[in-house]
């Protein structure tokens, strides 16, 4: 009773905020990180585990450790490359969901350069992989920049099926044409010569492909900060109205940014079957192309932002699996990582957003 | 006009490095109009801003029917019967008029209910103030005049009992602004407050009960019309007398820079916006297009630079035929423009200063090195044309959306007159700005236009048409009713020109 | 300023309660050290969650065998690793000391070996995979000795002919199982069909379901699965058709429509081994545990097997735990009724492991190779 009176007393709004001081920006997200610890603290007692453990086992697994902080290097790379496309696109408002596809599509063509020329030597099959894994994710991007440019077909929905599409493609190779003769019929190609891997650094999993994630980064910064074209995708990206009256192609632009940011995302594929499984299998990537978008808006598509923050990322999936070897289940991981995920996407929001309780009027 | 309805006390508020307004008092009465005059940046529509509840006063309070009032967002200003008509528009553009109306009201559910009973509430309601608007036009197919109507109407459909309009005039005819002034009087008489931010001497004399002035963020004074004249207001703004003066105007009329050969063009809504108008410009010439909002000016400006397809006839700039070919063409082409919407358009709001001083030449050296963007080139003509052109700004690498009205159309221009244009499309270049605002634009064009460019200036304002042009061009409902020589123009026939009433003979030579 | 004021008191708050219910916390936790003499760490990582009442519970099953049958050992598990991870996971596993680890899905094969090459004193055992290293082991069971058995179940009880067959990947894991249930099945009912479904995956309830659903209204009225979920054995109880699970006993899931199930029993393995390692008489091998070993079975029968088939199904069993006779003996037709196995030959183990064809009687395709 009490609680429907309240409803039909009370309302809540969201209602923009009008300005936002430098200072609150940098405040919010600091609580919302220490608000989920305290939430994930009160849940963790309450299913039995002592908190401050489980939290050191956390810290201490993705960054206590050269071991560890090595990990989350290994998970940055394909994160921080995913997440400077879809950045990229982010920049001119092209909503490109599709970076899991690229990705997909880029180890897909890097591996047919590998496997189609086994005996081929490094300084050929290397720059063909490299080229190759930035073209397939470039046409991934492309395709469905094509109709988004020319007919204003919304790329949210395309990019996104178009994922499907890729993923399962890669499955129905290594289920089927590609599948390793000496594999005894698994889902696996055959491993690619050594010329077609890349070289990792000492006892690390962390490979070569740091350097190109880092150069990548620095490549978009110098685009959008320095270049010409930057300064187009920026205007577009602000104000579509003034990019035309500017006289700047809209058209050529949305394909260039697609196609980069998907040669990109087709980068992050070939260091991912260059770099760390050396062969085309399924599901090679957990899920990056999802987890670039919320890295790109964690990073306010700013490319050092990004940067910092695919890197906590990778801790962040690190540590989930050290806090199982600290006795808890899968699940209740899943849960603390879902809800500090929450508390900061929420933090963010509520830095440009504010949420007020009303009295409602009954006068109309 | 004896009850308080609003009072502002000892007001402050600062922006960096800036200090917008200094202890401002304000109070306004039940059933007045107040007239709010002061130069750019003077702080008129921060003070206003303050009032609407877009921002909040970094001192001082706000009283509202005496009692105290903490105004966090436009709609709890809103609550207390306060609502502002902006001169950027706050408008969602794909929605339809009825639909803008009824956005954030409580009454959506009848809204779903009844579309069409509610449409013709909103057009009823419309009618009632003398406005006739077609509820389901959508708003981005809407000339700037029109929209500002929805926006008023938005805000009395809401009951809003103070009213602040920013520059409401500007868009409007001199019949319009008749109308509006009844019915602000009407609705003055029947109990609400009317604040109105303008800088029309003449419309402040006409429709205002009292008067406050603002200088540099400070109350100058607030006074009855009846004991004040223009002069003594203008002295009040900016502390000398302003006497506008086109006597240094050459008139070496060069040769044809642009010519329209019979262009048609279709509007946003699919129907002819423009119909085989054919028109001159010549080098040194200022051409007036005359005419109300809507009626094909801004479809002739998008044509002209480039944005807009025509569907028959030929565009020729300098003897280049320049027919349906890209923007960037036009550019190339030296066509300059001052777009009806600086703020969104001619600028864009969110980018620094650097940025929008290059928008045009980007793709030219020196600005352009190789690829890249030669960021100490950008740097110099910034802070040159910050200083040649007297734009007032804190710090050249915030976003320009912080400047004010003048400033902005300052640096807009500066902007255009930098690349030395052939031809300048201007709309309604003055609008909103103040007086002195007003008299560095008008300084600029006639300079410009000594210079050998060919100006054509859009505005609905016929005593600037006729102080600036050389030649007035009259357009109604998309075509041309007629191109007079200032000399022999007289205001009452570009009035009825205006309407569509008169015709000159041949003007479809 | 005053908001600022009002989060810091709501910090504040949260902040005293949270420590307050972590005092609360603390006084239940358990002391873990121990006291006495070293304990061996055997470390399992899972590609899926225990309670997936399939392949990873079978293993966790076998897990706490392990500790309840060997002492002085200390286990740990990591569930639900993606096979991209395994390397990972496992090197951290290394790092907290573990001198055990068993890798418990096909995808973990190429991180293993990499982590093995990295630390050569730590023993790993990769279940289901073929590579091996001096310190690396394979192991599985020749789950295909109990597949023909439940075969022989499906063929004698189907009354429609079709027996429908829930699949997870077209590799040859799976794809031996559906050969040794069809020659099952076929042994004593050669009119009988089995009818295949893809889902490509080995986990989802929910497709795992419609899968079997798509099975039961084209007529199948037994379904079997290589599945981890019992879904299919659900989708089997609505319809009023009879179940063959998969991995471990999966009646309480479908008392009605539950048949029996070929299960794992890695509990004897396990502790074989962690014998072997503790003391020192551990090497790399392939192990492929037949049903002599009791690594592979049958659940129980339900009450809907009658007598004779159960005696069938026993015959047979000892037939096959004797070692007279395997499951893949001539002969053998395949899909098109050409002969792949002449008659009295046997197949090899080679051979068993790289099956990409489908055995007579078989409804389905294998995606094909180059």
């Amino acid at each position: 009773m009490i609680n429907s009176w309240l409803a039909n007393r009370f309302g809540l709004r969201v209602e923009k905020q009008i300005h936002v001081s430098p200072w609150i920006s940098l405040f919010i997200p600091f609580i919302s990180i220490v608000l989920a610890l305290l939430v994930g603290a009160v849940f963790l007692s309450l299913t039995g585990n002592d908190p401050w453990k489980v939290y050191g086992v956390m810290f201490k697994g993705a960054f206590g450790s050269v071991f560890g902080l090595s990990e989350c290097v290994v998970n940055a790379i394909p994160l921080l490359m995913t997440g400077l496309a879809v950045a990229l696109a982010f920049r001119m408002l092209l909503w490109n969901i599709g970076a899991e596809g690229q990705f997909y599509m880029g180890a897909f063509a890097a591996s047919w350069v590998a496997l189609s020329f086994p005996h081929a030597p490094a300084y050929l099959v290397m720059p063909g992989m490299f080229l190759a894994g930035f073209a397939g994710g470039a046409l991934w991007g492309l395709l469905p920049a094509i109709p988004r440019a020319l007919l204003g077909v919304n790329e949210t929905l395309t990019t996104l099926m178009l994922n499907y599409v890729a993923i399962l493609w890669v499955d129905s190779l290594v289920y089927g044409h590609w599948r390793d003769p000496q594999g005894y019929n698994f889902p696996l190609t055959a491993q690619f010569s050594d010329a077609a891997t890349l070289p990792s650094l000492g006892n690390t999993r962390i490979h070569a492909g740091v350097f190109l994630a880092l150069a990548a980064a620095v490549v978009v910064h110098i685009i959008l900060k320095h270049t010409v074209w930057g300064y187009e995708i920026r205007i577009i990206g602000e104000s579509q109205k003034a990019a035309k009256y500017a006289g700047i192609n809209v058209v050529k632009n949305i394909l260039l940014v697609m196609m980069l940011s998907g040669g990109l995302s087709g980068l992050a594929g070939y260091c991912e079957v260059a770099g760390i499984t050396h062969r085309l299998q399924e599901s090679i990537s957990p899920g990056y192309g999802y987890t670039a978008i919320i890295v790109a808006w964690l990073g306010k598509l700013n490319p050092w932002a990004i940067m910092v923050v695919s890197f906590l990322f990778g801790g962040f999936l690190v540590g989930g699996y050290t806090m199982q070897s600290a006795g808890l289940p899968a699940a209740t991981v899943s849960i603390l990582q879902g809800s500090i995920l929450f508390f900061v996407l929420a933090g963010e929001i509520l830095t440009r957003y504010r949420i007020c309780l009303v009295e409602r009027r009954n006068d109309q | 006009m004896s009850e308080v309805l609003v009072d502002m006390r000892s007001i402050t508020k600062r922006f960096p490095g800036i200090t917008a307004n200094y202890k401002v008092n304000f109070q306004v009465y039940r059933g007045e109009i107040h007239a709010l005059l002061g130069e750019n940046g003077a702080g008129k529509s921060t003070l206003m801003s303050i009032l609407s509840g877009f921002y909040r006063p970094d001192s001082g309070e706000i009283r509202i029917r005496g009692k105290k009032v903490n105004l966090r967002s436009p709609r709890e200003a809103l609550e207390h019967g306060i609502g502002m008509v902006h001169q950027h528009f706050r408008l969602v553009e794909p929605f339809s008029v009825a639909e803008n109306i009824v956005l954030g009201t409580t009454g959506r559910l009848q809204f779903y209910l009844n579309r069409k009973e509610f449409a013709d509430r909103i057009a009823r309601f419309a009618q009632s103030y003398g406005i006739t608007i077609d509820p389901w036009a959508k708003v981005w197919q809407l000339s700037v005049g029109e929209k500002q109507r929805i926006e008023i109407l938005k805000l009395l459909y809401r009951g809003a009992d103070v009213l602040i309009l920013d520059e409401p005039t500007a868009v409007l005819t001199p019949q319009n602004v008749r109308e509006l002034f009844q019915t602000l009087r009407q609705m003055a008489d029947s109990g609400r407050s009317i604040i109105l931010i303008t800088h029309k001497l003449q419309e402040v004399m006409e429709v205002a009960d009292r008067i406050t002035v603002l200088r540099k963020g400070s109350n100058v004074g607030t006074v009855f019309k009846k004991d004040v004249d223009e002069r003594e207001l203008t002295r009040m703004m900016v502390e000398r007398d302003v006497l506008f003066s086109t006597a240094n105007r050459s008139h070496d009329i060069g040769p044809t820079v642009l010519r329209l050969e019979g262009i048609s063009v279709i509007g946003d809504r699919g129907i002819p916006a423009l119909k085989y108008l054919s028109l001159e410009v010549h080098a040194g010439e200022i051409l007036g297009i005359a005419g109300i909002a809507g009626n094909g000016q801004r479809e002739l400006a998008e044509a002209i630079t480039g944005l807009r397809p025509v569907a028959g006839g030929r565009i020729i700039v300098g003897g280049q035929d320049l027919t349906n070919q890209p923007a960037s063409r036009f550019i190339e082409a030296g066509v300059g423009s001052v777009p009806e919407d600086r703020l969104g358009t001619g600028l864009v709001p969110n980018m620094n200063l650097y940025d929008n001083v290059i928008l045009k030449d980007y793709r030219k050296p020196p600005i352009r090195r190789g690829s890249f963007l030669n960021h100490r080139v950008v740097g110099e003509k910034a802070s040159r044309l910050v200083s040649e052109f007297n734009i007032q700004v804190s710090d050249l690498s915030y976003p320009i959306r912080m400047l004010s009205g003048g400033n902005l159309q300052r640096l807009l221009l500066a902007r255009e007159i930098s690349l030395q244009p052939k031809l300048l499309v201007a709309s309604y270049p003055v609008r909103g700005l103040d007086i002195g605002a007003t008299e560095a634009v008008y300084r600029l064009l006639i300079e410009l236009s000594n210079a050998g460019t060919a100006i054509l200036l859009m505005s609905e304002d016929l005593e600037e048409l006729l102080t600036l042009s050389d030649r007035i061009a009259v357009l109604f409902r998309g075509e041309l009713m007629g191109v007079v020589s200032t000399r022999e123009a007289e205001i009452e026939k570009l009035g009825l020109m205006m309407v569509g009433s008169l015709a000159m003979e041949g003007r479809r030579a | 300023m005053l908001k600022l004021r009002r989060v810091a008191f709501w910090v504040l708050l949260i902040f005293i309660l949270t420590m307050g219910l972590m005092g609360c916390g603390k006084s239940t936790t358990q002391p873990t050290s121990s006291e006495g003499k070293e304990k061996l760490k055997v470390a399992f990582i899972y590609i899926g969650p225990v309670g997936d009442a399939g392949w990873t519970y079978a293993h966790e099953q076998g897990r706490k065998y392990l500790e309840q049958h060997v002492p002085d050992i200390e286990t740990k598990i990591v569930e639900k690793v993606p096979e991209v991870d395994g390397e990972k996971v496992a090197t951290q596993l290394v790092q907290e000391g573990y001198k055990v680890i068993f890798a418990t899905s096909f995808g973990y094969m190429d991180g293993i070996i990499n982590v093995a090459k990295k630390y050569p004193n730590i023993i790993f055992l990769h279940c289901s995979g073929y590579k091996t290293a001096p310190n690396v082991g394979t192991y599985f069971g020749r789950m295909y000795q109990a597949r023909y058995l439940s075969g022989i179940v499906a063929g004698k009880m189907t009354k429609t002919n079709k027996i429908g067959y829930v699949a997870a990947f077209p590799i040859p894991e799976v794809v031996r199982g559906i050969n040794a249930f069809t020659l099952g099945v076929r042994a004593v009912n050669p009119k009988a069909t089995v009818n295949v479904v893809w889902t490509n995956t080995w986990l989802n309830p929910a497709l795992e379901k419609d899968a079997a659903k798509s099975l039961l209204e084209q007529g199948c009225d037994i379904i079997t699965q290589h599945q981890d979920s019992p879904g299919p054995m659900q989708a089997a109880e609505e319809k009023g058709a009879y179940g063959i699970g998969y991995n471990s006993d999966m009646s309480k899931y479908a008392p009605k429509a539950f048949l029996t199930a070929p299960v794992w029993n890695w509990g004897p393995y396990y502790v074989k081994v962690i014998n072997e390692i503790k003391e020192g008489k551990w090497k790399s091998s392939q192990y492929w545990g037949p049903m002599s070993d009791g690594v592979v079975g049958l659940a129980p029968f339900s009450k809907a097997v009658p007598e004779d088939v159960r005696k069938l199904v026993e015959e047979k069993k000892q037939l096959i735990v004797s070692g007279k006779w395997d499951v893949f003996t001539g002969p053998i037709k395949d899909q098109k009724g050409e002969i792949r196995v002449k008659d009295g030959e046997r197949m090899t183990d080679q051979a068993m492991l790289s099956f990409d064809w489908f055995v007579e009687g078989v409804q389905g395709t294998i995606p094909a190779k180059k």
